[in-house]
């Protein structure tokens, strides 16, 4: 981006922009900055996962957990049925923040009450319980602020938030499940272990 | 925006900010102006949610799963985060931009202790394929040796250390058409 700007700046010192050019190009550039760079991702592997799908959370009583979630992130609950319900990160016919294919749907939970060691319905053979966990799972929130969020929380009647850094808050769901909340800051160059 | 700008560019031409301020400014507001959007949606009560930022993963071994997750569904292993106990494997959008990223980890990060006292459990990750062409996706499965589930568009493969993986289009995992 500097470096587009730099040039544009270039081309508006040598004359060969107008002072209203320079002005367009470069609001053009900044408000269409995010939407370019999510494509550059260098060359496409056989599979290149493009963004979470869904994630299956199975608890005791899946309206409790539905109704926590939907409370904390705004989060409306679609197409339920006897054990589960379905809360997406949109409306329909959004696209999901920053994804640039037309084909990835938004990213919603599945909340689900069921035998955890029921046979697979996937038609894949039964296999030893898995030896892998998801400990906890980070939701990227808009215009995050460590102390709002706490705040908010607390105003939602969820006191037991813990800040173990500026860029993160954590707290348990009903069912004690690890739920951490950042802001888009908050990424894998920037993560670090402990958070 | 374009009047900040335009008045970026007053600032410059009276000598109030050097060219390199002037550039690294315009850079930052397209940046802010990215995050502002968000920001604009900001919920009155509660929060938006942008996305998922990342999943932690712990099993025995993680670079196990490292290896597997960048091979097979085309993760970056975040350079300089893998520290032998733990790896950042980035996949979507860009970071800090709405990307996401598996948190690998070993065991002994003491994490799964927090998990197993929970009473709710994730039992599998789906993840979205774009562009989907079924017998690609087979194909690139069953080259791993990976006995698949599921049905067409919708595909279930167990990972190293058995956890369901489910990989699908937007067709036949769509949160509206459930």
């Amino acid at each position: 981006m500097e470096g587009f700007v730099a040039q544009k700046l270039h081309d508006f010192e040598s004359g060969k922009i107008s002072r209203r050019g320079l002005i367009e190009a470069l609001t053009a550039a900044a408000t269409a900055g995010a939407a370019g760079s999510a494509g550059a991702q260098g060359s496409a592997p056989a599979l290149k996962v493009q963004l979470v799908n869904h994630i299956s959370y199975t608890c005791p009583d899946f309206h409790k957990a539905a109704d926590w979630y939907s409370k904390v992130f705004n989060l409306d609950q679609v197409g339920a049925s006897k054990s589960n319900v379905v809360l997406p990160f949109g409306k329909p016919g959004e696209q999901p923040y920053n994804v640039t294919a037309k084909d990835v749907p938004q990213t919603h939970l599945v909340i689900r009450s069921r035998d955890p060691n029921r046979p697979p319905e996937s038609g894949l053979p039964a296999r030893p319980p898995s030896q892998a966990v998801i400990d906890h799972i980070c939701y990227t929130i808009a215009d995050f602020d460590r102390d709002r969020v706490v705040a908010e929380l607390k105003s939602l009647g969820i006191e037991d938030a813990k800040v173990p850094g500026p860029r993160t808050v954590h707290v348990l769901d009903p069912f004690g499940f690890d739920v951490q909340i950042s802001g888009l800051a908050s990424s894998a160059l920037t993560d670090r272990a402990g958070q | 925006m374009e009047r900040f700008i335009a008045d970026l560019v007053r600032a410059f031409e009276a000598g109030k900010l050097s060219r390199r301020e002037f550039c690294q400014t315009v850079a930052l507001a397209a940046t802010v102006y990215a995050a502002g959007d968000a920001a604009d949606a900001q919920s009155a009560h509660g929060f938006k949610v942008l996305g998922i930022n990342h999943i932690s993963y712990t099993c025995p071994d993680y670079t196990k799963a490292r290896d597997w997750y960048t091979s097979l569904l085309g993760m970056v292993n975040t350079p300089g985060k893998d520290t032998g106990k733990r790896a950042d494997l980035m996949f979507g959008p860009p970071p800090g931009e709405g990307g996401s990223y598996l948190l690998t980890r070993n065991a002994d990060s003491g994490e799964a202790g927090a998990a197993a006292a929970a009473k709710a459990v994730i039992d599998h990750i789906c993840f979205t394929i774009s562009d989907w062409d079924e017998a690609r996706v087979r194909a690139a499965l069953t080259a791993n040796g990976l006995q698949i589930g599921g049905r067409p568009g919708s595909l279930h493969v167990y990972d190293p250390f058995g956890y369901d993986v489910q990989l699908a289009n937007a067709i036949e995992e769509n949160a509206f058409r459930h």
